[in-house]
């Protein structure tokens, strides 16, 4: 099938270039470097020494779930970038070059080549993310107490919808521009801008996609899965769709040149 | 049965009519040149009939297909510049076209096997893309175009950026094509339409001017120039020559004489009849008009 013969040649592509190497390391670094340098801290600060004699350091421990939101708040900012920036020229690249002209002589579907395309960057952001907040979650249990896996799992795959949308939005842009940094300015912008009006109309924005992030926090404390989280959920997902779609019929439109 | 036919074909951007209302139809088997100076439309005519830049207006309809309007499994493209995958070897992207083309596993990597063979990079198959020179990428190329074994063959420029040797390669490889398919080729350089193909299409600002059998074209020319040069030149040559009957023009250069003549067959038997009468010492006849460069230098300067 034609849409397995390009997502096959996408992951050897990304297999050879080693993002399935880096980018699942560095989800983990990012993931576990919060929580290690808390529990540090005070021996940091200590070794550092410059404090004066007698300073009592008393920095309260995070609890389990805290820990965790730590995790997710480092993803939030590092890990939308190098998702936008793993995925900036993955069409965009392809036009520039012209290996594209050549592709697009073949006999292949515009919808096969694009969700073909979105399908491997959603594969490697999904093995990035699971091996991350694994770490993560071994090092809360191991430093900080107890949260149970499942209940993880339950906020990674929620969270998940969230990257879902940064890597549509990354691919929609790459069928309107050439240049993939401005791609990935965009897009980045575009989830800064997102993620602002959500914090300022929060209150009629309760379905945004970047209010996911916080009903996962409420989810790790309470343990309850909110009304509100499956409908930021569904709305997110459907954007994503809404991205790919949009994305298809404007590399159908595109002119070449 | 024509294989494809072009009607009243057009490409507008911003305005401006990049291939203006251009018909033609392709037979089977044979070889055409695509003619015209940079810009004339060529790329943007080929591309549309490779199916993947869609026409402001007219048609395109190939006699094979009456159901789908994706043609491209019928054609076979390779673009001026073609470009590759460098991290992939040259049988991985043949495997890869074909696979896309819709072959299966085994068919592309039989298909790709005969192809590298075909173009001689059989030794450099398993190699990186990115290692290859110019004139190998364009080899590849043809091969990529070919995997699908398509009916229609379209070359962009094929020939323009390969030094002698790979031209002639290419030029051979072409000659080979048009056995099974029908070839078309763009390219500015005159003689190599001559050298292969059967038939011409010529574009000018986006405007088909001439087409035709290559013969056909040649006896439309209206004047034909005889070029002559004498070992001893003859006295009052330049006025005998111009008193010749269906001679209107004779210009000289470097005792070169360009004789323009209407009526080529009688104004050379009266040369020869002249020169056996007062022996004229003549070192070159030829008939130099007719020449496809002659044609496109009137055509596209009309």
């Amino acid at each position: 099938m034609q849409w397995t013969v390009i997502l096959k040649k996408e992951l050897t592509e990304n297999w050879r270039n080693f993002k399935w190497l880096w980018v699942p390391i560095v989800f983990i670094l990012i993931s576990i470097m919060d929580l290690i340098s808390t529990y540090y801290m005070p021996i940091i600060i200590e070794s550092a020494g410059g404090l004066p004699e007698g300073t009592v350091i008393d920095i309260p421990m995070p609890s389990p779930s805290e820990a965790m939101l730590m995790s997710f708040s480092q993803l939030n900012m590092i890990g939308v970038l190098i998702l936008t920036v793993m995925s900036m020229g993955t069409i965009s690249g392809e036009i520039k070059s012209g290996v594209y002209e050549l592709i697009l002589a073949k006999p292949v579907k515009y919808t096969n080549y694009v969700t073909g395309k979105f399908f491997s960057y959603w594969l490697l952001m999904m093995v990035s993310l699971l091996l991350g907040l694994l770490a993560s979650w071994y090092y809360t249990n191991l430093l900080f107490g107890e949260l149970a896996l499942s209940q993880m799992f339950v906020a990674a795959l929620f969270y998940a919808c969230w990257l879902t949308l940064v890597i549509a939005i990354v691919i929609l842009y790459n069928t309107w521009f050439k240049s993939p940094g401005l791609i990935a300015f965009l897009s980045i912008i575009t989830v800064i801008i997102l993620t602002v009006m959500t914090n300022i109309f929060g209150h009629v924005l309760g379905w945004s996609p970047a209010k996911i992030t916080e009903y996962i926090s409420i989810y790790l404390h309470t343990g309850d899965l909110d009304i509100e989280i499956w409908f930021s959920a569904i709305v997110t997902l459907l954007l994503s769709l809404a991205c790919i779609l949009f994305a298809i019929v404007s590399l159908r439109n595109r002119a070449i040149d | 049965m024509e294989l494809v036919s072009v009607n009243d074909l057009t490409k507008t951007y911003s305005k401006h009519a990049v291939v203006d209302h251009v018909s033609f139809d392709l037979q089977p088997g044979k070889c055409v040149a695509l003619l015209g100076p940079n810009g004339a439309g060529k790329t943007t005519t080929l591309r549309m009939l490779a199916g993947f830049i869609q026409p402001t207006s007219g048609s395109i309809s190939f006699n094979e297909d009456t159901l789908s309007k994706d043609f491209r499994k019928f054609v076979g493209y390779l673009p001026q510049y073609p470009s590759f995958y460098p991290w992939m070897s040259g049988e991985e992207f043949l495997h890869y076209a074909g696979q896309l083309a819709g072959l299966t596993k085994k068919e592309a990597s039989d298909r790709s096997n005969e192809l590298l063979q075909l173009v001689h990079l059989t030794e450099s198959g398993k190699k990186r893309i990115g290692k290859y020179s110019g004139g190998m990428k364009q080899r590849l190329g043809i091969a990529q175009a070919l995997i699908h074994e398509p009916k229609l063959i379209m070359l962009d420029e094929p020939v323009s950026s390969l030094d002698p040797i790979g031209r002639r390669e290419v030029l051979n490889l072409i000659r080979e094509l048009k056995k099974d398919a029908t070839v078309l080729f763009s390219t500015h350089i005159l003689n190599d339409a001559e050298e292969v193909s059967e038939e011409i299409l010529l574009m000018n600002d986006g405007k088909l001017i001439e087409q035709g059998p290559i013969s056909e074209i040649r006896g439309m020319q209206q004047t034909v120039t005889i070029r002559l040069a004498f070992e001893k030149e003859p006295k009052f040559i330049h006025e005998k020559l111009k008193e010749i009957d269906s001679v209107y023009q004779v210009t000289e250069e470097n005792g070169t004489f360009d004789v323009s003549v209407h009526d080529l067959n009688a104004a050379r038997d009266t040369i020869f009849s002249r020169v056996q009468e007062e022996g004229w010492e003549l070192s070159l006849f030829e008939i130099t008009s007719g020449t496809l460069e002659d044609i496109f230098m009137k055509a596209v300067n009309k």
